[in-house]
């Protein structure tokens, strides 16, 4: 038996928005733990890892170890079918077929259960080695999100470079270039503002501008984000659910010819 | 061609060992192509008002309109093709080669037939069948590759075991063909449909060979065994085996020396001095070239050069090949997509359940074709 409880539903429908554009279909991996999901995008270019903390949530019961395979466009749905301050109550039985979505909404008058199909799917886990970056930068979750908007109307590719005096977002197409240049914010009032940069080694890498302008689906989710890039392996875009657990984002960069 | 039924009897029991995806989801990929594949699907497909396309003088071009176009989508889709091709076929072939001579002179027969009687869909037919690659088809593809700067191997004998090699050693991902028996030959990876038109819309099937060895509980000597049993071009199967008797057959005795000593002769009637050991070695050891020694290169085509050699006499339009030779150009500049499975390793998790599930199903359903349960993402019953 599974059972999940979470007084805001709101913060699932928010995480929802921020994967289904890249997956259309993933297995939600429930333990006594938590819930957790690790998928790549079709094209194999970039993987959602997202975990859940069981202790984020109201009510939480996990008996057996439960893999959930879930069309997320189907979910989607459902969560459109409550207001955000709903509580929500998830149900699954073990070796279930169908998973149960309960909303309630907060004076108790009204309470409605959607019943949704599961899925056998594939599942194809990466195993993530444990990195050093050499570049780690945290800044508002907007300015990141603005940034990948506006450079994406010039160019495919977005360069992030990262040293000493900051970081630069760069871009050029055929009308033109773009760079964008933020420094570390020396005095901040509000620490969600301020953009930290911690660095042992300087950075240069490019990116599908794409994918980026897919990860800022999470903005929503939290007012900050990290970069964690090293050289010549994937970068990691990471937000942090109050509370709740994290989502974190690996996109392979783009990389030079050499034959 | 290839083995009997394997496509079939892998859909059947081990369905997670395939996988369907779009073309374009094998970006970044190098892909070996068996050319003289290719080359035979383009000449029985690129055709127009049913007959071959042909230069001024006559001569077919058909092969050559369709390696130069799908090569470009192909690279287009960020793939890196290299063509590999057939060298001598072995002795053991010989009688499979005589078959399809025979077959191809009764189609010429009906063919006159069907011509005197001026059946068209019957001319269609016969004349589709009467198609082969000869050398000259060879040689001019590999003239228009070089011009259009991809590489090309020739393999000493089956152009199958050497991509299969090729894969092996990691020179390449998989090897694209419709012959199953690359994966006989050990190619970890077979990707079918690869070079069909893109108007078809086929998914590119891709095979994993480690998957199929896993999920029918059998190791590679194993598994060749089951597809000599299922018929291979090298020698004769057991006349009354299928599919399902031979997966049977090979699960309880593992091995063709066993099932010949255990199987019942007034049922089935074993060919006489059957030459399974030589195929069997054929396949474990075939004759190849060192993947190590081979040096795949691709660069920039040779724009005039196409023109010259397609436009002219070959009767190719000037601007669609200056158009092509551009794409090539630009499919190899700047700038490509990392793919995330390079940086990490995958580990695989077979649904056990889709598995069990299978199982259950064909048994009870024993007429099932490749039914919708095998199939991803759809919702359960």
């Amino acid at each position: 038996m599974f059972e999940a409880r979470l007084l805001k539903s709101g913060q699932l429908k928010k995480i929802l928005e921020a994967i289904k554009e890249l997956l259309k279909e993933a297995t939600f991996d429930c333990s006594d733990s938590g819930i957790q999901l690790q998928a790549m995008d079709d094209a194999h270019v970039s993987l959602v890892s997202m975990c859940l903390k069981s202790t984020g949530f109201d009510k939480f019961r996990c008996d057996r170890n439960l893999s959930m395979g879930i069309n997320l466009e189907s979910m989607v749905k459902i969560m459109k079918c409550c207001s955000n301050d709903d509580i929500m109550t998830i149900k699954a039985q073990d070796n279930a077929d169908t998973l149960t979505i309960m909303f309630e909404t907060k004076n108790q008058e009204k309470m409605s259960d959607y019943e949704m199909k599961l899925m056998n799917l594939d599942q194809e886990h990466l195993g993530i080695p444990e990195t050093n970056y050499s570049c780690i930068i945290k800044m508002p979750s907007s300015e990141f999100a603005r940034i990948c908007r506006d450079l994406s109307q010039f160019g495919d590719s977005l360069v992030i470079a990262c040293t000493k005096e900051g970081v630069k977002f760069s871009t050029s197409g055929d009308i033109g270039s773009a760079n964008v240049k933020l420094s570390q914010t020396s005095t901040f009032d509000k620490e969600e503002e301020g953009v930290t940069i911690e660095m042992t080694q300087a950075v240069c890498l490019t990116f599908a501008c794409r994918y980026l302008n897919l990860f800022c689906k999470a903005t929503p989710l939290s007012t900050q984000v990290i970069l964690s890039m090293s050289g010549d392996v994937p970068l990691v875009v990471e937000y942090q659910i109050e509370e709740l657990g994290c989502i974190r984002y690996y996109l392979a960069p783009k990389i030079e010819e050499d034959d | 061609m290839g083995i009997t039924g394997l496509a079939k009897l892998i859909a059947d029991i081990a369905p997670n060992a395939i996988k369907e995806s779009e073309i374009k989801n094998h970006f970044g990929r190098k892909i070996a192509i068996d050319a003289s594949m290719s080359l035979y699907q383009f000449l029985i497909a690129v055709r127009s008002e049913g007959a071959q396309l042909t230069s001024a003088d006559g001569e077919t071009t058909s092969h050559l309109m369709g390696t130069f176009y799908r090569t470009i989508r192909l690279m287009e889709n960020g793939i890196k093709p290299v063509y590999v091709f057939d060298g001598k076929p072995p002795q053991m072939k010989s009688s499979e080669l005589e078959k399809r001579n025979d077959r191809r002179q009764e189609a010429q027969k009906a063919l006159e037939k069907a011509e005197e009687d001026g059946n068209a869909t019957e001319i269609d037919k016969f004349s589709k069948r009467l198609v082969k690659v000869t050398s000259t088809h060879t040689a001019e593809c590999k003239e228009l590759l070089k011009l259009m700067g991809v590489p090309y191997v020739e393999a000493p004998c089956e152009a199958e075991a050497q991509c299969a090699a090729m894969v092996k050693a990691g020179k390449v991902y998989a090897t694209a063909t419709e012959d199953m028996d690359a994966l006989t030959f050990g190619s970890p990876v077979l990707l079918r449909h690869m070079t069909f038109s893109e108007a078809r819309k086929m998914p590119i099937q891709e095979f994993q060979l480690e998957t199929v060895l896993e999920t029918m509980e059998m190791s590679r000597d194993e598994f060749i065994d089951l597809c000599i049993l299922l018929g291979c071009d090298y020698c004769n199967s057991i006349k009354g085996v299928g599919p399902k008797r031979a997966i049977e057959l090979m699960r309880q005795y593992k091995s063709l020396e066993n099932i010949i000593e255990n199987l019942d002769v007034k049922k089935y009637q074993i060919p006489e001095n059957w030459p399974f050991k030589d195929a069997r070695r054929l396949f474990i050891d075939p004759e190849i070239t060192d993947p190590e020694s081979l040096e795949l290169k691709w660069v920039d085509p040779d724009e005039d050069g196409l023109v010259k050699y397609l436009c002219g006499d070959r009767g190719f339009a000037e601007d669609r090949v200056r158009n092509g030779a551009k794409k090539l150009l630009k499919s190899r500049s700047g700038t490509t997509q990392g793919r995330l499975d390079s940086f990490f390793t995958v580990i695989s998790t077979p649904n056990k359940r889709k598995i069990e599930q299978a199982k259950t199903t064909s048994e009870a359903n024993k007429k099932s074709r490749k039914g919708n349960f095998a199939k991803r993402g759809r919702p359960l019953k």
